[in-house]
């Protein structure tokens, strides 16, 4: 299993600025923290659910990755080469083509004034990837099947489609240049349940055909667990736990994921007795200029302790891939790796553990 | 529709198929343009203008001079001058007809320079942004706050001195091309704000963020998707600016900056004073020339709602 | 922090001063504080529940409308159907519903976009748009009081009243540029004539109410949380003490815990203050939580409705199995959902027959042409399916009047009586 891509210490951090003279005197009122230090790899061929609620920070992630917004900090590694730095149409020129996004609202990711082909065919011309027009449509054709379409569909308006079919054509546009990472943003949460399953089922497909690694973001922790190999959940950008999906749904360890794991709806009727106890937070997360010191989710925590308060725990390796960051679960980590083992990453400052590569 | 099996991929088909989209949708637009009354009066009453500016001399013939003029001095209508005649005797309906020309080439070309400036500094602004976006919105802040008419009288002569005084552009001389100057430079600034605007909200939607996703550089998203998307404000902005050119233009021609060898109708309201014709009640000089800009900025609002009603998209149904 | 109702003597007082013209309260008229009884042995022979229908538990405001008729249910629709006019022609948006919802009961209206469950809903306090038509033959008895035939300055007397909805989407049911408080306070005053004074303090103690502290009245909606939004928007529709809430999506659009904690909600203040409740969702999930009973919708019809137990343990209609297997369960081991192949119908020219047939993997030549009638079991579940008529496993063919009278399957069950032939919804084999 090679590592495709690895994102280190990524930090994304936004200044809040109001009116002109705060901007001369370049005097920020504060700032958004929305991604505060997350380490996470992914391997080829490998889907790794991102799991958080809305203000956790796995949209920037996502964005970042794709090249859409900007890190204030960290690393990022992709098929072993350095891309941090790279920014702007002409440096990304091969990355764009490499890593791709599916959008999360089939109806706004279309341009209304484009037809279906123009759609598909636009990162190639962009990109000056086919430059005969018989050559564009023809890989339009073939993207448009791939996702389960009938060509004759490239010439349609998208306000002829229905949501899914839409969705199908953003999934074409997406795998027109064959990149090797797809990064999903809530790709179906737009969708009626009942179409959900076919989007789904594509995308795993797609991932057998051409071998495609997925970054699936969500909020929905079961339609993770039914995707997704591995899950990391984030809050307040930092991943609270990581590891197999299984695991992390079965045996949660961080005390965010259990709650979450034992509030998330599931179909069961009320007298079945499968319900576990529900454990229901109080209050909603914070925003992201005022995270609380120490773990971040100490205020909400049902166990946290003093140490909560004033330190913030890192993530621990509990073996089998999985890792908690909880001082409850400090006791049971595995011994921390030596980092010359494991290329690329920086140097652990005193007290963070790198994740444990699978 | 075709069906995929029987679809070969080659150019042109494509070509092919993207005209019979056009065509498609053009036959849609039409059909819905029909069905406005209002908009299917406006263009009347436009087409109608439009062939009068275009051919005068069909409706009325060569236009009237000192020397072919047949009237007597501000004659009242009468069967020889259904609309009597002017100071000079010469027939008005004639010169009201063929100041059409005049008056509708200085409002088109007005306008073009107002929507082509306007357009492309408000999508600039809006798209690019920071110092761009400030840069050129306080310019705009500047242009727009300058009066019209003062701005008028101060650049006309400086502006025939650039052009000369012997200058001529599709039939317009000088003095008119310094209107249509002044005209552009005093009405870009709104459309420009106004297609910043909507610029702005654009800029923001999910399908621009795809089009950088998949490599796009900012040229190309202005030209293909950001530009696309403010056509309706476009086609809306141009219809109002039309419509307040010939209205400028009738003023600024009263008050005097018009040429008085080029008789649109603003420069005829001006003979008419001149003349004394409100006071010695020649109501027939004042009444053709007036009554045909309203009729125009009438039929170019008329036109400009229905269109308006057409183009908005939040009239698609969403699914 | 739940404030039982009693405490908060308002609604009774203000019955008092009620200024309307066709003052309806009868404080004459008591409440019973018998619960709907169970089915079962004690059922009388034709089936009714003993000690009436529907009477208000206690603890309740102890008036009734004054046209409500003594001992009907809180809320019947029979055959209801809303067709919208389009230029391409009528859309059946909901075409021939029936159901029941008993006081201090549950009903969950579950489907999928399209399915009509927001157009019924809003056909109970007629929000409708401007083309749309709620057809002769339908009615909506609120207390035994048709709502359908009245006129828009009738109805209001039980809008907000008796029927309250919280939208989905609270940032776009609450005015932006009003405070919070205010809001909450504007139906006590202009409903129930109370002052500025006393629907203020009102507010603040529905705030309390809903968990939003009282200092927060003054706020603006984009000053508070999604979560507190929503609670505001509940606050809202509490004011007038309402004998029915209906909630359109209202967690829809918001996070896996706050959801949790507005169910929390909505569960005790249906305990507290016996509220009913019509909740709509697309999230079965939901309502397996929250709901007694379950009504599945299809293109404008009733797939499958009864008890949520029944139907989630053991579901009947095709729709309703696939649509449970498509929702992930992470407390099973199943790992792998259901697909519905297709895209739901046209309502401008839907499909003839059943309307699930272009999609139902059970398909039969007689679910192409004919509709398939409602048909009640024993377990209180009711389908419109043809692969599960009158007869076997003791159905019966039921009528929108029997729906609204909760009329049960003999316990005994044998084959209907004569004259039951399937293929006209109605008719009852009596």
């Amino acid at each position: 299993m090679t590592e495709l891509i690895r994102v280190s210490g990524l930090q994304v951090h936004f200044p809040i600025r109001s009116g002109l003279i705060d901007a001369l005197a370049r005097r920020p009122r504060g700032v958004i923290r929305a991604v505060d230090g997350v380490d996470l790899a992914i391997d080829e061929g490998q889907v790794l659910g991102l799991v958080g609620e809305s203000g956790s920070g796995k949209t920037t992630i996502g964005r970042v990755i794709v090249k859409l917004t900007k890190q204030t900090a960290g690393r990022i590694t992709f098929a072993g080469e350095d891309v941090s730095a790279l920014w702007g149409p002409k440096q990304l020129r091969d990355y764009r083509r490499r890593v791709q996004l599916i959008f999360q609202d089939p109806y706004e990711t279309l341009n209304p004034r484009q037809t279906i082909h123009d759609f598909v065919a636009e990162p190639l011309e962009v990109n000056g990837l086919a430059p005969r027009l018989a050559d564009r449509e023809a890989q339009v054709i073939s993207a448009l099947e791939s996702a389960g379409l009938p060509a004759d569909f490239a010439f349609r308006y998208p306000h002829e489609l229905s949501g899914g079919q839409r969705q199908r054509v953003v999934i074409a546009g997406a795998l027109v240049m064959g990149p090797q990472l797809v990064v999903a943003d809530e790709p179906v949460s737009m969708l009626d349940v009942s179409i959900r399953t076919e989007l789904l089922r594509l995308m795993l497909d797609l991932r057998e055909e051409r071998g495609l690694t997925y970054l699936f973001i969500t909020h929905d922790l079961a339609l993770a667990w039914v995707i997704a190999d591995r899950i990391a959940v984030m809050y307040l950008g930092k991943i609270m736990e990581i590891g197999p999906a299984q695991t992390v749904i079965s045996s949660p360890r961080n005390p965010y994921t259990q709650a979450l794991v034992s509030v998330s709806p599931s179909p069961d009727p009320p007298d079945a007795g499968m319900r576990a106890k529900r454990t229901i937070l109080k209050g909603e997360t914070p925003d992201a200029a005022h995270i609380p010191t120490g773990c971040r989710f100490h205020p909400r925590c049902p166990v946290a302790f003093d140490r909560c308060q004033v330190e913030e725990p890192p993530l621990f390796d509990l073996g089998g891939g999985q890792s908690a960051a909880c001082w409850l679960v400090e006791k049971d980590q595995l011994p921390v790796l030596d980092p010359a083992i494991l290329p690329g990453l920086p140097a652990p400052s005193p007290g963070v553990t790198p994740e444990a590569a699978t | 529709m075709t069906g995929s099996a029987d679809f070969v991929p080659t150019g042109r088909s494509l070509r092919a198929e993207r005209w019979r989209l056009r065509v498609r949708g053009a036959r849609e637009f039409a059909g819905q343009f029909a069905s406005r009354r209002d908009g299917l009066i406006g263009l009347a009453i436009l087409s109608a203008f439009t062939l009068m500016a275009l051919s005068p001399d069909l409706f009325v013939g060569a236009k009237e001079t000192v020397v072919s003029a047949t009237g007597t001095r501000l004659e009242p209508p009468s069967a020889a001058h259904i609309l009597g005649a002017d100071e000079l005797g010469r027939d008005i309906l004639n010169l009201t007809v063929h100041g059409a020309r005049i008056s509708m080439s200085i409002g088109l070309m007005a306008t073009a320079i107002t929507i082509v400036v306007g357009t492309s500094i408000g999508v600039a602004a809006g798209f690019l942004g920071s110092w761009t976006d400030s840069g050129l919105m306080r310019v705009t802040d500047f242009f727009l706050v300058l009066p019209t008419f003062v701005l008028a009288i101060v650049l006309a002569p400086v502006i025939l001195d650039i052009i000369g005084p012997e200058a001529e552009f599709l039939g317009l001389r000088a003095t008119l091309l310094v209107i249509v100057v002044v005209i552009g430079i005093t009405s870009w600034a709104t459309t420009a704000r106004i297609i910043r605007s909507q610029t702005l909200s654009i800029r923001e939607r999910m399908f621009v963020d795809r089009a950088r996703v998949i490599g796009s550089g900012s040229g190309h998203i202005m030209r293909r998707h950001i530009f696309p998307n403010v056509v309706n404000l476009i086609v809306a902005q141009a219809v109002i600016t039309f419509a307040a050119a010939v209205f400028i233009e009738t003023s600024l021609a009263f008050i005097g900056l018009g040429d008085p060898f080029a008789p649109s109708w603003g420069q005829l309201l001006e003979s008419a004073q001149s003349a004394g014709a409100p006071g010695l009640g020649a109501w027939w000089y004042i009444a053709p020339p007036a009554t045909c800009v309203v009729l125009v900025v009438l039929s170019f609002t008329l036109v400009g709602n229905a269109l308006d009603d057409i183009l908005n998209p939040k009239a698609q149904v969403r699914r | 922090m739940t404030a039982p109702r009693e405490e908060l003597g308002l609604a009774r007082d203000l019955e008092a001063r009620d200024r309307f013209a066709d003052d309806e309260t009868d404080p004459s008229v008591s409440s019973a504080s018998d619960p709907v009884v169970a089915l079962g042995d004690d059922a009388a022979p034709d089936g009714l529940p003993p000690g009436g229908i529907g009477e208000r538990q206690s603890g309740r405001r102890g008036s009734l409308p004054k046209l409500a008729v003594p001992g009907a249910p809180l809320l019947v629709a029979k055959d209801l159907r809303t067709h919208f006019k389009l230029d391409a022609g009528w859309v059946k948006a909901v075409d021939g519903v029936s159901f029941r919802v008993d006081d201090g009961e549950a009903m969950g209206l579950a489907g999928e976009s399209g399915c009509g469950k927001t157009t019924t809903a809003l056909s109970l306090v007629r929000i409708l748009p401007s083309n749309a038509r709620i057809r002769k033959g339908s009615s909506i008895e609120l207390f035994g009081i048709d709502l359908v035939p009245k006129t828009e300055n009738q109805l209001r007397r039980y809008r907000w009243r008796e029927i309250s909805i919280v939208f989905q989407g609270a940032m776009n049911a609450l005015n932006p540029v009003r405070r919070v408080g205010e809001q909450i306070a504007e139906p006590i005053e202009i409903r129930l004539g109370a002052t500025r004074d006393r629907a203020t303090r009102q507010s603040a103690e529905l705030l309390e109410l809903v968990g939003i502290p009282r200092k927060r009245a003054k706020a603006y909606p984009h000053e508070l949380s999604g979560g507190m939004r929503q609670r505001a928007m509940i606050a809202m529709a509490l004011a007038c003490d309402p004998a029915l809430v209906i909630g359109d999506e209202p967690t829809t659009a918001l996070d896996v815990m706050v959801q949790a904690q507005i169910l929390q909600l909505l569960e005790s203040l249906r305990r507290d203050l016996g509220l009913s409740l019509i909740l709509i969702t697309h999230d079965l999930s939901v309502i397996a939580e929250t709901c007694d009973r379950t009504m599945i919708m299809y293109a404008g019809r009733v797939a499958e409705e009864g008890p949520v137990s029944r139907i989630f343990t053991a579901p009947r209609h095709p729709y309703t199995e696939r649509l449970l297997g498509a929702f992930p369960n992470i407390n099973s081991d199943r790992r792998t959902l259901e697909t519905i192949p297709g895209i739901p119908p046209d309502l401008l020219n839907p499909p003839e027959g059943c309307r699930f047939h272009p999609r139902c993997p059970a398909a039969m030549d007689v679910c192409r042409e004919v509709v398939p009638p409602e048909v009640l079991f024993p377990d209180g579940v009711r389908v419109a399916c043809h692969l599960h008529p009158a007869g076997a496993g003791g159905g019966m063919l039921i009528s929108a009047e029997d729906v609204a009278s909760r009329r049960m399957p003999p316990v005994a069950a044998e084959t209907p009586a004569v004259g039951a032939s399937p293929g006209t919804p109605g008719s009852v084999g009596k």
